[in-house]
């Protein structure tokens, strides 16, 4: 059963804009041809590292999130770690998070929809209420520090 | 109190939130103010990684996670939000150890 992962690394920050697009790219080639799909492909660009990474004291993030099988992520972490590109890198698998997230947001509509039926006498506020509701808790993207 | 014990919570005051410091004492007459969860508050399902700007809230400054008798978090965010900042540490966007 296909799995969502989320595969964050830090390439080094002295390696070509091109260099580092290609190995994106290889990656994402690769993952493809074994079975998995890429949903989303973020470069975050440069950031300070906050402490330092073999004598790194900044790095560029790329974040994969992918659809795939446990022994795909295995293979794409091994390719990860034997990439003199890479500094770090951390798999993370939020299917199971999605899923909450999901069903809590569903929860929170549910009783919002129910909060509304309660007072239609303030039914014009309400909408809006809702809007927010679903609107908030959006899919996580990048840190908002930029 | 031990009537209650292992039955449901009777009132708001003795359920296990954390914070509750609003109770003012009989014998000392000092009040602080009651500590709410953000996450709770504000509604906040997702507590992120990714998301250092949140994070940096919630550790000190020498890059300790501030415990929640502090921060006042209530104790399922706090795992949630433990579980994040471990990893964010993994992934250098948070310090295990700040320096000065």
């Amino acid at each position: 059963m296909n799995r969502i992962y989320e595969e964050l690394f830090i390439v080094k920050p002295d390696a070509p804009e091109e260099e580092v697009d290609q190995f994106v790219e290889q990656l994402q080639t690769q993952l493809k041809t074994s079975g998995a799909t890429v949903d989303k492909v973020e470069k975050w660009g440069k950031r300070k590292l906050a402490y330092r990474v073999d004598k790194y004291r900044e790095g560029s993030y790329v974040l994969l999130q992918v659809t795939a099988a446990p022994e795909m992520v295995k293979e794409l972490e091994r390719r990860l770690r034997v990439s003199d590109l890479v500094l770090k890198f951390l798999t993370v698998r939020i299917d199971e998070t999605l899923k909450r997230l999901e069903k809590r947001k569903k929860e929170r509509d549910k009783r919002a929809a129910k909060r509304a039926e309660r007072a239609p006498v303030t039914a014009p506020a309400q909408p809006s209420l809702a809007q927010q509701m679903t609107e908030a808790p959006g899919v996580p993207g990048m840190p908002k520090e930029g | 109190m031990a009537e209650t014990r292992g039955g449901r919570p009777v009132s708001a005051s003795q359920r296990p939130t954390g914070g509750d410091k609003a109770v003012a004492t009989q014998k000392k007459q000092y009040f602080r103010r009651k500590k709410v969860c953000r996450f709770c508050v504000e509604k906040i399902d997702d507590i992120n990684y990714k998301d250092v700007k949140m994070l940096h809230a919630f550790v000190a400054e020498r890059g300790k996670i501030v415990p929640r008798r502090i921060s006042g978090v209530c104790a399922p965010h706090q795992r949630r939000l433990m579980d994040a900042i471990k990893k964010a540490r993994n992934i250098a966007l948070l310090p295990f150890a700040a320096s000065y």
